[in-house]
Order: C-alpha cells, then structure tokens, then sequence
C-alpha cells in the first residue's frame, strides 16, 4: 500500500491487499452473522452478552441495509454482477445501494467509467434492470 | 466495506490447555482476542468465521507457554475514503450530525450538508430544507461519501459529506 493519503474509493484506490480480498455485500454480512449468531445463542443463554459490541453494531447495521433478505437472492445478484468484469469493491457498492438510473449508478462507482473498460451505459443500464428484476421476484 | 480477509496471529497458550481439546481452545481464545479489536490497517473485526491452519507451536524459553502462529479468515469492516455508504443518524446538532454504519462513527459538518438545509433546535434538533421537504433527524437514514478517515489505536473514525448528487436522506419517502 503506497500510504494513507493515496486512499481513495472512487478511484479504487483500495490497497492491494484489500482490492484483492473478497468484498462482502451487506445481505451476505447479514447472512454470515446471523448464522454465527444462532450459533451462539444454542451454546449460551445469554448470546448478546458472549458478542461485541462491533458484533452487535453490524449486525444491525446490515440488516437494517440489506437490500436482499432471502440467501437464493443474494447468491444471484452476485452471480448477475459477477457478468460484468467488476472488481469485487465495484460489485459490492452496486450491490449495496442499488441505484435507479445509470447516472446514479456512475455517481456511487465513479471508477466504472474512468478504468477504460468497455462499460457503455447500455451495459449498465441492463446490469441495473437484472438487479431490479431480482429485487420484484424475491 | 465488509471484506472476508485471512489474518494471521501468534498465539499465546498456557500450558494448562495443552491436551486433545488444544486446538478447540486455541480457537475459542482467538475469538475473544481478536473479535471486537480495531486497527488502521484492517479496519474493524467484525466475526471470525473459519481456521485457515494452525502453524507448528514454539516453547518460550523459561515460561513454558507456547506460540502458535494462526491463520484465521475473519469479516472486517474498513471504511475508505471516496466510499459511499448509507447510515443511521445517531445525534443532530448546530455543528453538524453524527452517523453510525456499523462499528464506525462518521461526522458530517454542517459545511458539507446542502446549503438550503437549515438547523432547527428544539425536542428533536434536526435539518431541514426551507420548504420543509427533507428532514435529517435522529434515526434517520442517509446516504452519504466518506472523506476522510482519522485512525486510532482502537477507533476508526470518519468524515463525510452529504453535499453531492445523489447523496442525503433515503428513508423519507418525499425525499429523491
């Protein structure tokens, strides 16, 4: 990583260590913690007491935010982004805000446009139609 | 953002665990070390979800315990600079509001809220636009951009902005 100051999303300027890692939409967070949540809560009587309080805070966090509550759901949107040549960073703040319209959309992930990959609007504008017609059948 | 990163970690064990439930301790210990902490390089640790290997152990001279190096893959969450991501107003007042997403605090100024939205104070101090349209308020949700992130040893806290296109509040209906 070349330093804190060279940090910067829109670009994704990440650090290569975490462009490289897996990105985690919050459906799939919520997924993940909720089962480990259940788990303790058979171990103990007392789970919210056996967890952080980091613990306690995303897990409310990402399911207030989750955008796709059922797990076929979410395996799909990553599965339909996934088509797209993003990167894992790009995937997971489209997956995240599901945005309306393709300006929106160049908005939250500026870097679309400006890697010179062959993302037309067209491309975009039925990336954001698939997604949607996730969201109406779930 | 949430990433699913491997970490890895040198454990310290107390002889009295040594036995055929070693490795269930060492694992049980891992979690209540590391879930919670905060570091500026790999942000929150959110939750531990799997062991990637236990490396070979090394007897410390003189004590008698053993370090175990441990790789673990973990849920971290690490905000960015640039990033844009939705919150939940936790405190409003003539300065600016306070947004939690997840374990990290973020600030947005009243410099970096749109200038047609004023302070009001009272009950519940809030933001709103002159015609009364929009409301930031306690509980509300907004989307908003990070620009800037301060670390410490055990906080990561941010800035944000909410004066950009397509950025303020999402759970007012009359909003957008």
């Amino acid at each position: 990583m070349s330093g804190e100051e060279e940090e910067n999303a829109a670009e994704l300027k990440i650090g290569d260590e975490f462009l490289k890692a897996k990105c985690l939409m919050n459906c799939e967070v919520s997924l993940i913690l909720q089962h480990k949540y259940e788990q303790l809560q058979q171990t103990s009587d007392d789970p919210m007491n056996q967890v952080s309080q980091v613990f306690e805070k995303s897990l409310q966090y990402v399911k207030r935010f989750s955008r796709y509550k059922n797990p076929d759901a979410v395996r799909q949107v990553r599965e339909i982004l996934a088509r797209y040549q993003l990167a894992e960073f790009e995937l997971c703040v489209l997956g995240n805000l599901c945005p309306e319209t393709v300006e929106e959309a160049i908005a939250m992930v500026p870097s679309i446009k400006t890697r010179g990959r062959a993302q037309d609007d067209d491309a975009i504008e039925k990336m954001l139609t698939d997604l949607s017609l996730i969201k109406k059948f779930e | 953002m949430f990433f699913h990163i491997v970490l890895e970690r040198n454990m310290q064990l107390h002889p009295r665990y040594f036995g055929r439930n070693l490795r269930d301790n060492l694992v049980s210990k891992l979690m209540k070390d590391v879930e919670g902490t905060c570091s500026g390089r790999h942000g929150f640790v959110v939750a531990v979800t799997g062991i990637e290997n236990v490396g070979k152990g090394l007897i410390r001279d003189g004590t008698g315990f053993v370090t175990f190096p441990v790789k673990y893959q973990c849920v971290v969450f690490r905000p960015f600079k640039g990033e844009i991501l939705e919150a939940v107003v936790t405190m409003v007042n003539k300065m600016g509001f306070f947004a939690e997403a997840g374990p990290v605090q973020i600030f947005v100024s009243n410099h970096l809220i749109p200038d047609d939205m004023e302070f009001q104070s009272g009950d519940i101090p809030n933001y709103t636009t002159s015609d009364g349209s929009v409301k930031i308020q306690k509980d509300s949700e907004v989307r908003l951009k990070i620009i800037g992130t301060r670390v410490d040893a055990t906080e990561i806290f941010c800035i944000g902005t909410i004066k950009d296109d397509f950025l303020g509040v999402i759970n007012d209906p009359t909003a957008i």
